[in-house]
């Protein structure tokens, strides 16, 4: 079942185009990610979809809803937690949970909240003393406390420690348990490829790929990066390059002192004529990886642009 | 019913965050009751009643200065120091010694009108001397009434002076200064959250949710009233137990300047807030606003002893109407059926109209506008 339609999406300031043409649908239940870099449009579309902004064409339509003339019952069908720390910070976790309550009609327990988020213990602290991650934790319980269809997670372990960073996604995995819809925008390439049923890269105003995280990594160039470091020193690395090279299965090599990097297509077969040349010569080595691809080099090959947080 | 729901959360929320709020204790609460302390200290010397030593001068006594001087003496403020005129010399003398804060001089010749004050020069720009001369321009004003014609009416505006001065003690025009003045302060200062929440992103936030909006400046303006009326309260009763003030209260005057005067500088802090980027251009920004008029609106001197030249600029403050408003209900016990009072109020609700639909304009114009 499609939760959120868009279609069409466009918007400009001026004479710049920040979102160009963006069309997506958003199954029920999934964790539907929106990655890209800064400037791509991000931004603006999710406060397109939230309301917050006017799109100046396409459309956005929640199961038949929009926000034209349903603007009241689709604020109530979603839950948002904004980047910014936008909460009330003389005010206790608990009563920011009870005020935000009152704005619903069948708001979820506070209580359970609470307890869901992880901050109970912290429940009557003022929330200017909370740290980060609880925070963080407190804006997602409150854009959960209406009890919504669709959420909306922009950015949500911005800044965190990895601790902190790991109970955010435990929350995320628990609404998508809930049968929650979750819409999600994050920094870190891992965050999307760990979390994301679905994966949409935005550059530029557009959309330039879209689908599940390890379909797009598959989707990616067969090439590998193999890296072997030699014991016996620069000589034995500096031979077992020209060795390399002379492979069919080895596209190219890279050295640096003893340490050398090769791409090939079929790292099996190159590794095995490889180490059958080092041990004829008695050549130990020392450590060997092969690179696994990931989102991020799925981001870079389609955006061009290096990942930076 | 879910609307009340709303209202009575957010109304919650709102006197949570202001009692928790260290800086509205701090300008709402201390500052005003510190500097009232302060200048009830210094100037009302600790005596109770505001009294000022004179002495009439007449060189030739006729029937007109007989008249002048009976009249003069309804004037309660006025202690006489002889009760016959006495000599221009030996007036100038007293005044030279200090022994009396000014001679006035009644008119010689029987068509003469004008009346003259001698003061010593030291004492020329203090308090004391500023409330004599007051006093006596109230008097002659209110001769030149009668002059022009009426003489029930003469009588009645005598009385009327009597009934005000009756009570004219500093600390009276103090209190009802410190009041207005604390009042005005939480609306030019109180606002300062406005910039901050939407800094923070939580106004934005909160258009997110089903909240209604207006519900949420509506319960905030009813806290801000209340506090108002809290800090009424309490200074009044430092005002009174404290240093011996003594209110006429009219409830019907106080109540309706009370109530405009709090939504007009309300609207005026609004303003600010409407086109301050952060917490600091805003304080600066009410920090100008509260100094201009906290000095220049009669509230702790009165504005006749100002520079010729300022008054005008008075005259254009609206703290300058609150403060007189304030009074004419706290103090002087008229008011809301007097000309002035309402000329007053008008200007309040001109100042705040104003100010409200110029920050309602900017604060749309910018969320239009926002990334």
């Amino acid at each position: 079942m499609t939760v959120l339609e868009v279609q069409n999406l466009r918007k400009s300031y001026g004479s710049v185009q920040a979102v160009k043409d963006i069309s997506f649908a958003v199954e029920a239940g999934e964790i539907f990610t929106i990655i890209g870099p800064n400037g791509a449009g991000k931004t603006t579309t999710l406060e397109m979809i939230e309301g917050l902004v006017q799109p100046d064409g396409g459309s956005i339509s929640y199961g038949g809803l929009s926000w034209d003339k349903d603007a009241e019952a689709i604020r109530k069908l979603i839950g948002v937690q904004p980047q910014a720390e936008a909460m009330f910070d003389l005010l206790t976790p608990q009563e920011n949970l009870e005020l935000f309550a009152s704005f619903y009609e069948k708001p979820m327990s506070v209580i359970e909240i609470l307890d869901m988020v992880n901050l109970t213990e912290h429940r009557h602290k003022k929330v200017k003393v909370l740290s980060g991650g609880q925070r963080q934790r407190l804006a997602i319980g409150l854009a959960m406390i209406g009890d919504p269809q669709v959420l909306f997670l922009d950015e949500p372990t911005t800044g965190l420690d990895p601790q902190a960073r790991r109970n955010i996604w435990d929350i995320v995995l628990a609404l998508k348990e809930m049968g929650k819809t979750t819409i999600l925008t994050t920094h870190y390439m891992d965050e999307a490829e760990k979390l994301s049923d679905r994966v949409c890269i935005v550059d530029a105003g557009e959309i330039v790929t879209l689908d599940a995280p390890e379909a797009l990594i598959g989707r990616l160039t067969k090439e590998r990066e193999v890296r072997m470091t030699f014991v016996n020193g620069d000589i034995a690395a500096e031979e077992a390059e020209s060795f390399a090279g002379a492979q069919s299965s080895i596209l190219r090599t890279e050295r640096i002192g003893k340490d050398l990097k090769l791409w090939t297509e079929r790292p099996e077969e190159a590794l095995h004529a490889l180490f059958g040349f080092t041990r004829d010569r008695g050549w130990r080595i020392d450590q060997v990886s092969i690179r696994e691809m990931s989102l991020e080099d799925v981001f870079i090959s389609y955006t061009g642009k290096e990942w930076r947080d | 019913m879910s609307a009340l729901k709303q209202f009575r959360s957010m109304f919650l929320t709102h006197v949570k965050m202001t009692l928790r709020e260290k800086q509205v204790w701090f300008w709402g609460i201390f500052f005003p009751v510190i500097l009232m302390v302060i200048f009830m200290l210094i100037f009302s010397g600790g005596s109770d009643d505001f009294k000022v030593k004179v002495a009439a001068v007449a060189d030739a006594s006729h029937e007109g200065t007989g008249m002048m001087l009976a009249q003069l003496k309804q004037i309660p403020v006025f202690e006489w120091i002889e009760e016959e005129p006495v000599t221009r010399a030996y007036a100038e003398e007293l005044v030279k010694d200090k022994e009396i804060a000014a001679a006035i001089v009644l008119p010689s010749a029987a068509g003469d009108t004008s009346l003259s004050l001698i003061l010593n020069k030291e004492d020329e720009q203090n308090s004391t001397s500023m409330a004599v001369i007051g006093l006596l321009n109230e008097y002659v004003q209110t001769a030149n009434l009668m002059a022009a014609g009426a003489e029930p009416v003469f009588s009645l505006d005598v009385e009327s002076i009597s009934a005000g001065s009756d009570d004219l003690k500093y600390q009276d025009f103090l209190l009802t200064g410190m009041i207005a003045l604390s009042i005005a302060q939480g609306g030019l200062f109180g606002m300062v959250d406005m910039v901050e929440m939407r800094r923070k992103g939580l106004i934005k936030r909160l258009r997110m949710t089903p909240a209604r909006m207006g519900l949420f400046g509506l319960s905030d303006m009813l806290m801000r009233l209340l506090f108002a009326v809290f800090q009424i309260i309490l200074l009044s009763l430092i005002g009174v137990y404290g240093f011996g003030a003594t209110l006429h209260i009219d409830l019907i005057s106080l109540l309706i300047i009370f109530l405009f005067g709090a939504l007009a500088f309300n609207a005026i802090g609004y303003f600010f807030s409407s086109f301050s980027k952060t917490t600091e251009a805003y304080m600066g920004i009410a920090n100008i606003a509260s100094f201009l008029m906290m000095f220049l609106s009669g509230v702790f001197f009165p504005i006749e002893t100002m520079p010729g030249w300022l008054q005008p600029v008075s005259k254009a403050l609206p703290l300058t109407y609150f403060v007189s408003g304030l009074r004419d209900g706290m103090v002087y016990a008229t008011g809301w059926l007097s000309g002035a009072f309402w000329f007053g109020v008008g200007v309040l609700v001109l100042w705040g109209a104003v100010t409200f639909l110029l920050g309602s304009l900017l604060y749309r114009n910018r969320s239009l506008t926002a990334r």
